[in-house]
């Protein structure tokens, strides 16, 4: 007895180890490849013009120096009023959109979770079915449309547009947080005396609070880099948004590398901050206990 | 408190129907049983009663009020659920708190109140942990806590006990059984294990594929089971069913076995034979009503010994008549070997007679 309870899951030798370090090795490498073109934006934001376009280049900038950053936060100069507008019109465009889609994406999720009704199915795949087409060839009809409502050049053709197509991933991002979050908790508040809308406020929200954030960070970071819906609907300079304001300015200022990876950067921040939080979110099991498995 | 009547109560799913016209009354303060196998409707009915889901046809009366369409959180109930259904996010404090603030007490009279279940419950030491971060006992003990703290119309409580090691079983079947008693609570309880309903229940409801099958007290159900399924159902070690023959010999009426044995029946056994709608008979016994004989008696049925299980107390006899299994129990002094002849002398007054067609128990008149 005592040589079975004693004797521990065997270790294997030699092979497994060759294995983890091919894995290791690997990461390694995927960490390189993703992480140098980001390192390498941060460290030519931070030299100055010239030493930018060195040949061979300078790997470590020999002066770091702060000026483009300081020239684009300054809104004394044309650059930095370029450059924080756009930057405001981004934050604007990309939080109207997260704002609408958990709202319409909240109580639709919800729905298609608890409810029983007819055409059900037919409406949930038809909420997916615009996923499975490219964006792209809708550019066109919903640029005639948008000129006939007269929303050229309106934040609002880029909000509406961007909702149409974060929706329907959000619906279903969120349908999945409802449908883990057991009904018979929403039956116990029902029955401590809660409505069914307090029931959902107070019991089911608060549970579904990670989905909800995740599925906003995702609304946000699909708004804040969209491309081309807003090359297409928006031409009045103070109307752009970051990404096409940063393209048009510095193709008129080719040589500006050390601005435009500057701006680049301070654009990717947001981002960044935001994908740190959806980690803490993402990784909190908050339903575990809930229920007798 | 409040009773409860329950008029050809239906729910379907589809074509399937989990609850079948059951008619049931709970009185004012009766603590009703419901029990039955897995999937018999049990937890359906409960919902019916809750509120928790639509009632397909028939009628719920809590009190003296109709609540077919009444919202579960006006109809005046507390439950326990099967699976908990514990708030997560929220502490045991704050689950059991959670009725008390719904209904708008004062936050003094929440407090002294969460504390006073706690206590019962034992669990004072648990009240800031999160529900995962208990046990699966304690988790039931939060859930029938917050059950508790309320005053309520009925309690529906659905298998409140089933997670609980034996020990703390006992301890909670006797603290339900307090409380019943020290409020007059109308309880309506879903349980697995007959021998809650036995001790706990006033009346048990018994169920089967959505249909109620009986429902009386414990000692009626057990003495009287209205059918076989009643019968095997209600009682440990299940009753032993014996399929018979019913037949006539010198005018009087007697049972005969695939053996070939014959049984003579009493006067009383004789007319209920009489009422069979066919020859095939179903002859039911509980093992303590069967007395072991080791020599051949007038009126006993010979058999063979088949396992022998000694539990201390008593010993289980098994032996095959007909073809079904029939146990006894004799003192553990005896001493029966396997494959040892023995005879069996039935208990005519405590013997049970089914029509073996409709499987329902045969009447005297
Ligand atoms: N939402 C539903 N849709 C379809 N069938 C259902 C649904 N809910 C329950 N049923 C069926 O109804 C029947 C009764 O279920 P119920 O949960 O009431 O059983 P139960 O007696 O509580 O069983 P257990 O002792 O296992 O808890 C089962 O056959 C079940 O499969
Ligand atoms: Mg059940």
């Amino acid at each position: 007895m005592t040589s079975m309870t004693n004797r521990v899951a065997p270790r294997k030798g030699k092979p497994l180890d060759v294995w983890r370090w091919v894995g290791r090795i690997f990461l390694v490498l995927m960490l390189l490849y993703t992480a140098v073109p980001m390192i390498w934006m941060l460290l030519t934001s931070i030299k100055s013009g010239f030493a930018a376009m060195q040949f061979p280049p300078q790997w470590w900038p020999n002066e770091p120096t702060l000026a483009s950053y300081q020239r684009l936060l300054d809104p004394t100069n044309s650059v930095g009023q370029d450059f924080l507008r756009f930057f405001w019109n981004s934050l604007f465009v990309s939080t109207a959109t997260t704002i609408l889609a958990v709202i319409v994406a909240v109580p639709a999720a919800y729905a298609f979770s608890r409810f029983e009704f007819p055409g059900r199915n037919f409406l949930f795949f038809a909420v997916l079915l615009r996923n499975m087409f490219p964006a792209v060839i809708f550019l066109v009809p919903l640029f005639i449309l948008m000129r006939l409502l007269g929303l050229v050049n309106t934040h609002g053709s880029l909000i509406l547009t961007y909702l149409t197509f974060g929706l329907p991933l959000a619906i279903w991002l969120l349908k999945g947080f409802y449908d883990n979050i057991p009904y018979q908790l929403e039956q116990a508040a029902r029955i401590d005396g809660a409505t069914r809308f307090k029931a959902f406020m107070l019991i089911v929200m608060p549970l579904s609070a990670p989905g909800i954030i995740a599925t906003a960070i995702y609304s946000f970071i699909g708004a804040w880099n969209e491309y081309i819906f807003a090359y297409t609907f928006l031409n009045r300079n103070d109307k752009l948004t970051l990404p096409v304001g940063i393209q048009r300015f510095f193709s008129e200022n080719t040589t500006d590398f050390p601005g435009l990876m500057a701006a680049s950067f301070m654009m990717s921040l947001p981002v960044v901050v935001l994908f740190l939080l959806l980690q803490r979110y993402f990784v909190r099991a908050l339903t575990e206990g809930a229920v007798k498995h | 408190m409040a009773h409860v009547v329950l008029t050809d109560l239906v729910k379907t799913y589809g074509n399937f129907k989990a609850v079948n016209d059951v008619t049931l009354t709970v009185g004012d303060g009766e603590f009703v049983a419901l029990v039955g196998p897995s999937g018999c409707g049990k937890t359906t009915t409960l919902n019916l009663i809750a509120g928790l889901i639509p009632i397909t046809s028939g009628e719920i009366a809590i009190g003296d009020r109709v609540v077919n369409d009444v919202d579960p959180k006006d109809r005046d109930i507390a439950m326990v659920f099967q699976n908990y259904a514990l708030y997560p996010q929220k502490s045991v404090y704050k689950n059991l708190a959670f009725p008390l603030q719904m209904r708008k007490l004062p936050r003094a009279e929440i407090d002294r109140k969460v504390k006073d279940a706690a206590r019962v419950l034992d669990m004072t030491h648990l009240l800031e942990r999160k529900p995962r971060e208990l046990s699966g006992g304690q988790q039931q003990r939060v859930a029938l806590g917050r059950a508790l703290v309320r005053d309520p119309a009925v309690f529906l409580m659905d298998e409140p006990l089933s997670n609980l090691d034996a020990k703390l079983r006992v301890q909670m079947r006797s603290e339900i059984k307090r409380f019943h008693q020290d409020l007059k609570a109308t309880i309506i309880y879903v349980t697995h294990d007959q021998l809650e309903a036995v001790t706990m229940a006033d009346r048990m409801a018994v169920m089967k594929g959505g249909f109620l099958q009986q429902y009386d007290s414990p000692a009626q159900v057990f003495a009287h089971p209205v059918n076989m399924f009643v019968a095997s159902f209600i009682g440990s070690p299940a009753m032993s069913l014996i399929p018979v023959e019913a037949r006539t010999v010198d005018g009087r009426a007697v049972l005969t076995g695939a053996e070939g044995w014959t049984m003579a029946l009493s006067p009383l056994n004789a007319r209920k034979v009489r009422n069979s709608t066919t020859k095939k008979v179903v002859l039911g016994a509980r093992h303590s009503t069967i007395k072991l004989h080791r020599n051949a008696m007038p009126d006993a049925i010979p058999a063979k010994a088949y396992t022998v299980e000694p539990t201390g107390d008593v010993t289980f006899v098994q032996a095959l008549l007909s073809g079904a299994t029939v146990n006894i129990s004799v003192p553990p002094n005896v001493v029966v070997q396997p494959d040892e002849p023995i005879w069996l002398e039935f208990d005519q007054e405590r013997l049970h007679l089914f029509d073996g067609e409709t499987e329902i128990a045969l009447m005297a008149d």
